[in-house]
């Protein structure tokens, strides 16, 4: 519960709040503009596993990378409305994206380990703050053993990282992500590279971590949402069009698009 | 909706396996010889190489003693010991300057300017890297020479020569860091590190063997370079006293010796040849084995 705990302004208040958000393509540039996201408002509660779904090039990436401002990596993308996290806006102009990135961490669709030891790549985010010695150790064992890596590594740490399998890999990820403490963690189709087993071990993963922190994943695939998520949220070119507990979306759908979507009519 | 019966029995189209027709053999021929003789031609392309090095090899190693490689003697003209010190002294203030400006430079490029900007920078470079050396000489001999009123000195040759260098240290680093997969670096970014931290932790790891790799090449072309030298600085018999003093580079020594009526003179470009020979060999054996011991550590990482 360490992740939950501290200067929370309630314990059932959302942590991240998302309103009107809107993520626009050449804006800047005499090109045509086009939306990517349009006016998207939604809550992330504590100890949940939010699922956005939707088909292919609705935004559901886009919608993901602008709750840490890793949107603004890619040129040429303007983003209006506001993400507050536990009350204040990441896009305020006094905000540093770098700290909103330490707080806000995401894991990405292929493993990115980088080409060092396991231990080091688990490291990575605590060495950027200069933490001392025995604090890097042992959050890279909590982490690992939260990413469920732990028992699959502890005999070698020093091994390179890119000798891992893909599922070992991502889970790396997942606990190098953990490693500075987040509060958040944006997981953008985590499983799509890998095998199947790897992917029932990467979700066995989120069902645990979703008690301790605040889960947003993107995934394509409505089984895997199914299974892990708490509520789905769906986006259709660009626009939240409908949200709500798991089994409420799936079993009620309200909009037709969603019903289509989830029967596998739409992809 | 009922689909057509596929036949599985041989249909004309079937033929192009068994094509026995005189084209279709002339084609198979073609690429049987063909792939016998080009390891041939790869001959013809490496016998005037061989050629020049069996030739200066055999006309530089009788006389080559460690008395000539050595005595920086001005009153023996028949030693290298001056333009070899002088050469390794210039080469190394060369190779410096080139880093500092090609590596910010190409770092810089790949890492921070727009792509506009980014753009502009590379033509640039291709234009220095590609502009005649002698071109590059006359700019030195111009601007520091002349200009600047250095005369024949050893920082105006050892700033011509960081000229020539900069573009092919600073193409190297530039690819090296954009050619760093994109999700890495998002994942660095992404867990919060800054853009100097991403450069110094991630990012330098990875592009650091390609980056050597140009150095050396970069070293290697630069300490064969004649025409930059020749226009800035050379016809010391000793050894410089201070960087506003000229001095004597190897190639120069070839250069004014070669052709020289004088057999000893010419010996002695000769045995100059050598040397360069050995050193420009030496280095590209250098890159060549760092390169194989760092591609086994970033093995799976380009995928």
């Amino acid at each position: 519960m360490m992740a939950a705990s501290g200067a929370a302004p309630g314990a059932s208040d959302p942590v991240l709040t998302v309103r009107d958000l809107s993520v626009i393509s050449g804006a800047r540039r005499r090109t045509k503009k086009r939306a990517i996201l349009e006016g998207v408002s939604l809550d992330f509660p504590p100890h949940s596993l939010t699922a956005v779904v939707g088909p292919s090039g609705c935004g559901k990436t886009t919608f993901v990378r602008s709750l840490n401002r890793m949107v603004e990596l890619t040129p040429g993308l303007t983003v209006t409305g506001e993400v507050r996290y536990l009350g204040q806006n990441i896009y305020d102009r006094h905000v540093n994206p770098v700290m909103v990135r330490r707080r806000i961490g995401m894991v990405f669709q292929r493993p990115t380990v980088f080409p060092t030891s396991v231990f080091e790549n688990a490291a990575f985010g605590l060495r950027l703050v200069h933490e001392d010695e025995n604090e890097v150790d042992r959050s890279v064992t909590e982490a690992l053993q939260r990413a469920g890596l732990w028992e699959e590594v502890k005999d070698d740490l020093d091994r390179p990282a890119l000798s891992l399998s893909g599922g070992q890999q991502q889970r790396l990820c997942i606990a190098r992500a953990l490693a500075v403490r987040p509060r958040v963690l944006l997981l953008d189709e985590p499983t799509s590279a890998l095998d199947p087993a790897a992917t029932q071990r990467v979700e066995a993963t989120m069902q645990r971590l979703k008690e301790d922190y605040v889960l947003v994943l993107v995934t394509h695939n409505v089984g895997q949402a199914a299974r892990v998520s708490d509520r789905i949220a769906v986006l259709q070119a660009g626009k939240l069009i409908e949200v709500g507990l798991t089994a409420d979306v799936l079993e009620r759908p309200r909009e037709k698009f969603t019903e289509q979507f989830i029967t596998g009519r739409f992809t | 909706m009922a689909l057509p019966s596929v036949s599985t029995g041989a249909t004309p189209d079937d033929n192009i396996l068994f094509d026995r027709s005189a084209r279709t053999r002339w084609r198979i021929g073609f690429d049987r010889w063909a792939g016998r003789l080009l390891p041939f031609l790869f001959l013809v392309a490496i016998l005037p190489i061989l050629d020049v090095v069996y030739y200066i090899s055999k006309s530089a190693l009788p006389t080559l003693t460690l008395k000539v490689l050595t005595d920086t003697s001005y009153r023996d003209p028949d030693a290298l010991g001056v333009p070899i010190i002088t050469t390794a002294e210039m080469m190394t203030l060369a190779t410096l300057l080139a880093i500092l400006f090609g590596l910010f430079g190409g770092i810089a490029t790949a890492e921070f300017l727009s792509e506009r900007a980014a753009g502009w920078a590379r033509t640039f470079a291709n234009m220095l890297a590609g502009t005649p050396s002698v071109i590059v000489g006359y700019l030195g001999y111009f601007a520091f020479c002349l200009y600047f009123g250095w005369g024949y000195t050893m920082i105006a040759g050892v700033l011509t020569l960081s000229l020539f260098m900069t573009p092919y240290i600073f193409r190297i680093a530039d690819l090296a860091f954009s050619s760093i997969p994109r999700h890495i670096r998002e994942a660095a970014l992404g867990s919060g590190a800054r853009p100097y931290q991403y450069i110094l932790k991630v990012g330098a790891p990875i592009a650091f063997p390609q980056i050597l790799n140009g150095v050396f090449l970069a070293v290697a072309i630069g300490v064969g370079e004649t025409a930059p030298i020749v226009l800035t600085t050379h016809g010391s018999v000793i050894l410089p006293q201070s960087l506003l003093s000229p001095a004597q580079f190897l190639t120069a020594t070839i250069w004014e010796n070669f052709n020289s009526p004088f057999p000893v003179a010419v010996a002695l470009a000769l045995q100059a040849a050598f040397i360069l020979l050995v050193v420009v060999v030496g280095l590209n054996i250098v890159v060549r084995i760092i390169s194989a011991r760092y591609r086994k550590r970033l093995e799976g990482l380009f995928q």
